[in-house]
């Protein structure tokens, strides 16, 4: 199934064969096939809820499959706990870090499993000499094994986590998605220790849904679609566009129907906005009608330039005119107030109140319109709701269906719906699509067309580089804090906007 | 909170309606079960005077169901009873302002005990169970130093009316706490105030990302439960017509109790005006049934501290609450 | 492939011992300032006797706040102590003025508070109800259960063994050797028993703490538990003392702890601080007590003093901890 590669004298150091797993209602891997071999970095691409994460929780040992097998070595294991996936050697590094800030960089590498030394005390002499082999090991020199972690940067204490996995003795790494919230210069960092790891032995599961650092990085990758094994190949031996299509199952010209709109005066032009830390000076200017995309990778600051606008964390200086006035917007409700709408990033935590129904999620942002005198005219209130669904196509049952129980693409429409009742000016979107099944993705881009062409001004931040090149009239691209360039329709193409993003020292091609 | 909770408890109709019910099923057992007990127990004079006497706990019971729907909660309500009824004996006694200027005062003292939990929880997000915790114990310890533990008696006549006197036959604070609970219970239920409360309760990140005004609105509910301390705070002192720096002690467990026996959640994003009223009635009776078998007062309060556990751990297993 | 890239500023080095001595450095020399401005003021607070009298009668306070302080860096709190010590103080008193054996007078209240407070702490940890709602409730089953039981009388008449406070070691009375035993042994405990290092992890970051193999359900009880045996051993500190225990709760007692706990440096987020810190705060409490009357003040502002204390502390640790979190 794996597709003859070379001929290996040892068995991979992990395999998982013919795997299934079903959740109440939802099939979530149907015979998934993986396996890691010692010294290999392997992706794991696909869209979210392709399966990753299940499979990840099955080779962790939090899920078990309910029918397939997981191989370790060669032989046959049930991984029945991570406790037991511990030790078999398989280690998993997760997106929010599992830290104790308030504890050294040492007890956090050893906790649990500390040296001991006579009548079964703690030895934190040997503690602090261990931590300093592993740093030393992974050649790590800013970093000291009695630095407090609450102090230290994310990438910092990324690192610690590593030496965490890599005290256990882990043989198979597993790293979900580990540059999301690293900077330039720690993805870099982080990839120097990768390879350290490869070159002992270490085999390590990437995901991630950056293709440029899968070119980077990876040897192999193996892409997923709808809980479905759909194929593994040799990093060297594909391109972008051919992993895109496994993972989609569609050529992507098709997704975006860019309509062609009259670009009118500009509705907002921010200049010289400062907010520290992220936000180093950004002039942004959007016209009605008109999508400006704003690419980056993550850590450049995309989403603390929103917030910013929004009012969430407001400028420290710099000005900004909304369709010519000059305003201060020191909150969300000044920004509404003024006509800007801000769909968040993350749906769950910041977009959406997934406790509360569809309808009184889509009127949240709206309550003020809805009532009179503070008391809220509910007629009025399940009009706006049901005419939000109806408009939307959100499936739902009715309105007073609690939000967390829609899927993520009609969550996503009814934080876009609650926004757009309030009619603004500028709709700033951040990751609009991300997490979303492709048919719901093809009605947002639409809707998008369609507030453009009503003269609408679209800000969208996005780290899916076709989304951001298919639908955007002019490009922004963002690093560390600044705007590093721009590009129009014509010419925005993927190896420019790739290369802005990457900055001068990269050196990798990021193919459309 | 779990999306089965969720679904459960913001399905408002139907299911809260059917909480209350159960609690005021409850309730009608525990009257008639205590009317045959106590023959004294089912007369009018008896259950208006517990209406009188449950008046302090309900008015502050009001806006704690408000900051607890918030997700919040405010330990030092007892302490600013006792620091307004100082401050009304100690402004009236040892400044000179005549009585109304300082039943005005100690209101506005209330009020501010409440706008600085508010206010350093929003500002400097302290948060709230550690914020009251610290100023139940600075707000007695001021009420004690203030008062130098010296009582103060002989308030004028017609400032007995509140406390003691009855209007159509009804106590005179009966009354208030019952126009006031009708404002909050409407307010909560039906205005856009009320509706952010729950939204910060649910989810406070998305609330503020929805452009509501969380700062403000808990700024509000922090100062609204200081100023119901403050007239709580006045109606008891015109209930036993002195002024005594220990007022207030033990407050917090018996509202806390009234509102989480309602029906709210302690985690927050859920509960109802109405399931806190019945939940006051039901400790009230609770200490009146006994009281009129015997069972002396402190005891009862070994009762309550009973109730307030169990209350939560139903609630929070029938809301299926597992982290 | 290149060597790591060059760091802009050396790392900020804080070992783990300087930056623990800080806070206990802080405190150690506020109780010599304190002892030196109010000696300045009124020479007569630096009579031996007096200085004596704050460290016997407030020892039981660090002791009781060795427990809390465990119970806060595992990231809960109790309010139910004070009522606890009261019962304790009672039933010990009771049993000797029954003429139980001096032993038992002496380990029953350990023994009882160890399972009061385990209790709760199993319904915290199982049952997931919030500790504050726990104790709150348990506050009130307590109080309201010994005056009910009690009818609030006195007991007098105590045998002159039951006394253990009049003992000493060495010249050293026993409320002073416990307070320091007791400190010193617990501190090294959380410093070198995994078990005790497993409270700083369930406070800090439960669910990481768990992945570590630590069980934090089964921590939160054992800390329970010890918070209850210190609570024992504070109330033979403080009972013993006494010629007459009324069988009531001293009024505000677990505020003095927590605040003891805290102003120790114990965040009240939980998974940080030491015990050396709470004991040195006690002590330090206890000397603005009586520094108090000493220079003139009446003794009904101590409360309120207290409260600012608390009330500064708290705030200064959320500020430096939102400052940090903000940078890093």
């Amino acid at each position: 199934m794996m597709g003859a590669l070379h001929a290996h004298p040892s068995p991979p150091l992990l395999a998982v064969e013919n795997i299934q797993k079903a959740f109440p209602g939802v099939r979530a891997l149907s015979g998934v096939a993986f396996e890691v071999r010692a010294g290999e970095v392997h992706a794991l691409l696909g869209e979210n809820g392709a399966g990753k994460s299940t499979l990840i929780k099955i080779i962790s040992g939090v899920y078990q499959p309910d029918s397939g097998n997981i191989l370790i070595d060669g032989r046959r294991t049930a991984l029945s706990s991570p406790d037991a996936a511990r030790r078999a050697g398989v280690a998993t590094i997760y997106q929010e870090l599992l830290l104790f800030p308030e504890l050294t960089v040492a007890e956090n590498i050893f906790l649990g499993h500390a040296p001991r030394a006579a009548g079964g005390r703690i030895d934190w002499r040997a503690m602090g000499a261990k931590a300093n082999a592993l740093l030393a090991s992974l050649d790590i020199r800013d970093l000291a094994a009695d630095q407090i972690v609450g102090t230290l940067s994310v990438g910092h204490r990324q690192r610690v986590e590593i030496l965490r996995a890599l005290s256990h003795d882990a043989r198979v790494l597993i790293m979900d998605e580990p540059t999301a919230a690293l900077t330039e210069a720690d993805v870099a960092r982080l990839f120097d220790i990768v390879r350290r790891l490869k070159a002992r032995g270490v085999g390590i599961v990437y995901i991630s849904h950056r293709m440029d650092e899968i070119f980077t990085i990876a040897d192999r990758v193996t892409v997923l679609r709808d809980g479905s094994y759909v194929g593994s190949k040799v990093v060297a031996d594909t391109s972008s566009g051919e992993l895109v299509q496994m993972m989609v199952g569609r050529r992507i010209e098709s997704l975006f129907p860019k309509i062609t709109v009259p670009i009118g005066a500009p509705i907002m032009e921010a200049r010289n906005i400062v907010r520290r830390p992220m936000t180093r000076r950004v002039s942004v200017t959007v016209r009605a009608g008109e999508i400006v995309g704003l690419a980056g990778l993550v850590g450049s600051g995309r989403s603390e330039l929103a917030q910013t606008l929004f009012g969430v964390t407001p400028a420290e200086s710099g000005d900004i005119r909304l369709t010519g006035r000059s305003v201060v917007i020191d909150s969300p409700e000044t920004a509404r107030a003024h006509g800007v709408a801000y769909v968040p990033e993350d749906r769950g935590s910041q977009g959406l109140i997934r406790a509360m129904s569809v309808l009184h999620n889509f009127s949240l942002a709206a309550l003020d319109g809805l009532s009179r005198r503070g008391f809220i005219d509910r007629p009025a209130e399940r009009r706006m709701a049901e005419d939000g669904v109806k408009r939307f196509s959100v499936k739902t049952n009715s309105v007073d269906e609690i939000a967390g129980r829609l899927s993520g693409g009609n969550q996503q429409k009814i934080v876009l719906g609650k926004w757009l009742a309030n009619n603004p000016k500028l709709l700033i979107l951040d990751e609009p699509t991300r997490g979303i099944d492709v048919g719901a993705k093809a009605e947002i881009y639409r809707l998008m067309g369609e507030l453009a062409a009503s003269g609408v001004a679209i800000l969208m931040i996005s780290s899916e580089l076709p989304e951001v090149l298919g639908m955007s009239d002019r490009v922004l691209v963002m690093r560390e804090g600044r705007i590093v360039a721009e590009f129009d329709r014509a010419h925005a193409s993927a190896e420019a906007v790739g290369g802005a993003m990457m900055g001068d020292n990269s050196r990798v091609e990021v193919a459309a | 909170m779990s999306l089965a909770s969720a679904a459960l408890t913001h399905r408002m109709p139907r299911w809260l309606v059917r909480h209350e019910t159960i609690l005021a099923i409850i309730l009608i057992v525990a009257l008639i079960g205590l009317g045959a007990l106590n023959d004294k127990f089912l007369t009018v004079d008896n259950l208006l005077n517990q209406g009188r006497l449950m008046t302090e706990i309900g008015l502050i019971a009001l806006p704690m169901t408000f900051v607890i729907v918030t997700g919040g909660i405010d330990l030092s309500v007892g302490a600013i009873v006792g620091l307004s009824a100082i401050m009304l004996g100690y402004s009236w006694k040892n400044f000179g302002f005549p009585l109304p200027l300082a039943i005005v005062f100690a209101l506005v003292v209330g009020g501010v005990a409440g706008f600085v939990n508010g206010l350093v929880i929003t500002r400097v997000k302290v948060p709230p169970l550690i914020m009251t915790i610290a100023t139940l114990a600075l707000y007695r310890g001021l009420a004690e130093g203030i008062s130098q533990a010296r009582s103060v008696r002989g308030y004028p006549e017609w400032f007995y009316v509140l406390g003691q006197g009855s209007i159509f036959g009804v106590p005179t604070q009966l009354l208030i706490l019952i126009l006031l609970i009708v404002v909050a219970g409407v307010a909560l239920d039906r205005t856009t105030f009320g509706r952010a409360l729950y939204a910060i309760g649910a989810n406070e990140t998305a609330a503020r990302f929805s452009a509501l005004n969380v700062d403000r609105t808990k700024l509000i509910v922090y100062t609204l439960s200081g100023l119901a301390s403050g007239l709580a705070a006045i109606v008891l002192v015109s209930r036993v017509t002195t002024t005594r720096m220990d007022m207030g002690m033990g407050y917090e467990l018996d509202v806390i109790a009234a509102v989480v026996l309602g029906g709210t959640s302690i985690f927050g994003g859920s509960g109802t005006i109405w399931g806190t009223v019945i939940g006051l009635v039901m400790i009230q009776l609770l200490k009146n049934g006994l009281a009129l078998t015997g069972v002396k007062g402190d005891a009862t309060i070994v009762v309550i501290g009973l109730a307030l556990i169990l209350s939560v751990l139903i609630a929070s297993s029938l809301q299926g609450r597992r982290e | 492939m290149t060597a790591v890239a060059a760091v802009t500023h050396a790392p900020a080095r804080g070992s783990l011992l300087r930056r623990f001595a800080t806070q206990e450095a802080l405190l150690a020399l506020a109780i010599i300032a304190l002892a030196v401005v109010v000696g300045l003021i009124n020479p007569r607070f630096l009579a031996a006797r007096n200085l004596s009298d704050i460290l016997l009668g407030n020892a039981y306070i660090a002791v009781a706040a060795i427990g809390m302080s465990m119970v806060i860096i595992s990231g809960n709190i109790d309010i139910s102590v004070g009522a606890l010590i009261g019962v304790l103080a009672t039933l010990s008193g009771s049993l000797a003025v029954a003429g139980a054996p001096v032993l038992v007078t002496w380990l029953a209240p350990l023994a009882l508070g160890i399972v009061v407070m385990a209790a709760q702490g199993a319904v915290v940890a199982y049952l997931r109800i919030p500790a504050i709602v726990v104790t709150l409730g348990m506050l009130s089953i307590l109080k309201g259960g010994l005056i009910s039981v009690t009818g609030g009388k006195w007991i007098t008449d105590l045998p002159a063994s039951f006394h253990l406070a009049d003992l000493s070691i060495f010249g050293i009375p026993m409320p002073v050797v416990i307070m320091a035993t007791a400190t010193v042994l617990a501190a090294l405990w959380m410093w070198y028993s995994p078990r005790g290092r497993a409270i700083y992890a369930t406070g800090g970051n439960a669910e990481a703490a768990r992945l570590c193999g630590v069980d934090p359900q089964r921590t939160i009880v054992m800390v329970f538990a010890l918070h209850g045996f210190f609570a024992g051993l504070a109330t033979l500190v403080y009972a013993t003392q006494l010629r007459v225990i009324q069988s009531t709760t001293p009024a505000g007692l677990e505020l003095t702890i927590i605040t003891a706990s805290v102003v120790g440096g114990v965040s009240i987020l939980g998974g940080v601080g030491t015990v050396i810190g709470s004991t040195l705060a006690a002590i330090l409490i206890a000397e603005i007590t009586s520094a108090l009357v000493f220079v003139n003040v009446s003794p009904y502002w101590t409360d309120a003093v207290r409260g600012a204390l608390i009330l500064a502390t708290v705030i200064v640790d959320i500020m430096r901890r939102r400052r940090r979190a903000e940078r890093g």
